[in-house]
C-alpha cells in the first residue's frame, strides 16, 4: 500500500469578473488518507490561494462539498484519496462544480438557486392531520417509519440530480421529489393531493427515466429510484 | 469512506460486459449500469421512430404491387437482410428493458440484477432464433391464428398494466404511453417474428393484401400503428421537455413532433383501411 500518491488534479475554473472558464492543472503530492477537501486546501496553502471551492461541514452532513469527479457528483469532504484512485484506476482527476446552480466561482455554486426546487415542493408539513391520540405525542407506528426512514437521511447535497438522466431544466430532481414523497408517507401530513397534483405535473416524475443513477451516486446510500419509482407506481392515489 | 457498489449495484453479466468496454466503463462507474441502459433505451427509441416512418413508407407501395416487389427485391440483398436482422437487437432490446421499467415502477419488482440479465439474454436468444429463420426460409404459419395469439396475449400484457395503473392519479398521456408500451412488448417482437415466419407472405404484394382484408388482421395493425405512434411521439416529446429549457421552443417541438406522428398514423391506417 502506498503512503502518498502523485496527484494530477484537473480542476474547471471560472471568473465570474471576467466571464471566463478554463481547465487548470495542478500536481500535488498527498497522502493516502488525505480527503478531496484536504487535497484542495492543499492547493489553497501551497499552489493556488484564487481557487475557490465550498465545504461546511466536512462529516457528509451538509453537502456543501459535492463536486463532480471524473465525472461522478460526489462529497469531496468523504472521498479519501486511495479510495479515489481505486475507484477510478488512476491518479488523474477533472474536477468540476455540480451542475444543478449557476456557478459563482470555481466549484462553488449557487447553493440557492439549487435549494429553491427544494423549496417549491415544501418539504415540511403543509396541512397537519388530525392526531389520534389527542393531546399526546403523534406516535408513528415503526412500521409505518421503516418505509421511509431511509429517505430521511438526505442532505440535499444534488448529487442524484447532477446525475441524474433527464437535465435540470425541467425536472424538479430526484432529492425534491423523494422528498415530497417522505411527507406522503408520513402519516402527520394530510396534503396528499397537493403534493401528487405536483408529483404529477411535468416537472415531476414523468421527468423520471428511472436511470438510477440517483441511487448509484448517493453518498447517504439511499435508492432514490425506489422512492421516485413509489410515485409512480400510484402507491399514494 | 470505502466507496461502494450501492444499493443498486448491479453485479450481473451485462454489467460485466459493459464494464469491459473503456468508453462504457466510464459511465458505469460513475452513473452506474442502469444508467447507461437507460441512454441504450432513449437511443433505440429514437432509431424506431426512424424505422417506423422508413417502414409505413415502404409499405405504401402495397396499393402498387409492382413497386411493392421491387422494394422487396431490394431487401432481399444480403447487407439489407443483414440491417434487417440487425435492427431485431435493438427493437427487441427496447421492448424487454421497456418491460424491465414497467415491473420496476408499477410492479415494486427491484430485481434488476435478474431482470437485466434476462433482458440481454432474452434479446440474444431472439436475435439467434430471428436469424436461423432468416437463413430457413422455407416455413410457414397461419397470419390469422398467429395474430390471433399474439394480439390476445398483447392486449392481455396491456390489461394487466391498467388494472395496475387504470386509477391512479397519473396524468392519462403519461398512463397510455406506458399502456402501449406494454402492448408493444408483446406485438413488435411479435411482428418481426411474423415476418420470418411467413417470408412469403411478407414479400408477396398480392398475399399481403389478401392477408390484410381479413377484419382481425385489420384491427391488430390499426392497433400496432396507432400504439407505435402514440408511443413513439410520447417518447420524442418526452426528450424534448428533458433538454429543451425554453417553453416557446418546446411547444414548436411538440407541435411539429404531432403534425408528423400524425401524417405516420393516418398514411398507416389509410392503407390499412384501403385495402
Amino acid at each position: 500500500m502506498k503512503e502518498s500518491y502523485s496527484l494530477v488534479f484537473n480542476i474547471k475554473r471560472f471568473d465570474p469578473e471576467k466571464g471566463k472558464s478554463w481547465m487548470q492543472t495542478y500536481r500535488i503530492e498527498a497522502g493516502r488518507i488525505l480527503r478531496f477537501t484536504d487535497v484542495l486546501r492543499k492547493i489553497n496553502k501551497e499552489l493556488d490561494p484564487t481557487l475557490a471551492w465550498n465545504s461546511s461541514c466536512e462529516h457528509a452532513q451538509c453537502g456543501s462539498c459535492s463536486v463532480v469527479i471524473n465525472g461522478r457528483p460526489m462529497l469531496a469532504c468523504e472521498l479519501l484519496v486511495e479510495n479515489a484512485v481505486e475507484l477510478f484506476g488512476t491518479t488523474v482527476f477533472t474536477i468540476e462544480p455540480i451542475g444543478v446552480a449557476p456557478v459563482l466561482r470555481d466549484l462553488v455554486v449557487d447553493l440557492e438557486k439549487a435549494y429553491d426546487r427544494v423549496h417549491r415542493i415544501r418539504p415540511f408539513i403543509i396541512r397537519p392531520s388530525q392526531n389520534p391520540n389527542q393531546g399526546q405525542e403523534y406516535r408513528i407506528s415503526p412500521r409505518a417509519m421503516e418505509g421511509y426512514l431511509e429517505a430521511t437521511r438526505c442532505i440535499n447535497c444534488f448529487c442524484c440530480a447532477t446525475a441524474c438522466m433527464s437535465s435540470h431544466r425541467g425536472f424538479m430532481g430526484p432529492n425534491a421529489v423523494m422528498a415530497s414523497v417522505v411527507r406522503i408517507m408520513d402519516p402527520r401530513e394530510d396534503a396528499t393531493d397537493e403534493r401528487l397534483q405536483q408529483l404529477y405535473s411535468e416537472e415531476g416524475v414523468y421527468r423520471c427515466h428511472t436511470s438510477k443513477a440517483c441511487s448509484h451516486v448517493c453518498p447517504k446510500e439511499i435508492d432514490v429510484a425506489h422512492f421516485v419509482a413509489l410515485a409512480k407506481e400510484g402507491e399514494f392515489s | 469512506m470505502a466507496v461502494r457498489s450501492p444499493q443498486t449495484g448491479i453485479d450481473t453479466r451485462i454489467s460485466k460486459l459493459l464494464n469491459g468496454i473503456p468508453p462504457l466503463a466510464r459511465f458505469t462507474r460513475s452513473r452506474g449500469v442502469p444508467f447507461v441502459i437507460s441512454w441504450a433505451h432513449r437511443l433505440s427509441g429514437l432509431l424506431l421512430v426512424v424505422f417506423i416512418g422508413f417502414h409505413i413508407f415502404t409499405l405504401s407501395a402495397l396499393t402498387t404491387p409492382a413497386a411493392y416487389a421491387d422494394k422487396m427485391k431490394l431487401y432481399q440483398l444480403p447487407v439489407l437482410a443483414f440491417i434487417e436482422w440487425a435492427l431485431a437487437i435493438p427493437v427487441l432490446f427496447h421492448a424487454l428493458n421497456g418491460g424491465r421499467l414497467i415491473l420496476y415502477e408499477s410492479f415494486r419488482c427491484r430485481r434488476d440484477d435478474v431482470l437485466l440479465d434476462w433482458a440481454a439474454g432474452l434479446t440474444l436468444l431472439y436475435a439467434g432464433l430471428l436469424a436461423l429463420l432468416m437463413l430457413l426460409g422455407n416455413q410457414n404459419v397461419s397470419a390469422v391464428f398467429f395474430w390471433l395469439i399474439a394480439g390476445s396475449a398483447a392486449a392481455a400484457v396491456a390489461y394487466a398494466l391498467y388494472a395496475r395503473i387504470g386509477r391512479t392519479a397519473h396524468a392519462w398521456s403519461w398512463k397510455l404511453q406506458r399502456i402501449t408500451g406494454a402492448f408493444l412488448l408483446v406485438m413488435i417482437p411479435a411482428h418481426f417474428l411474423f415476418m420470418h415466419l411467413g417470408p412469403q407472405m411478407a414479400r408477396d404484394a398480392g398475399l399481403v393484401a389478401l392477408r390484410m382484408q381479413n377484419p382481425w388482421i385489420k384491427l391488430v395493425d390499426a392497433a400496432l400503428v396507432l400504439s407505435a405512434v402514440y408511443h413513439g411521439a410520447y417518447g420524442l416529446n418526452s426528450i424534448l421537455n428533458d433538454y429543451v429549457g425554453s417553453k416557446e421552443l418546446r411547444w414548436v417541438g411538440s407541435g411539429a413532433i404531432i403534425f408528423v406522428m400524425t401524417i405516420a398514423a393516418v398514411a398507416g391506417l389509410r392503407l390499412i383501411v384501403s385495402i
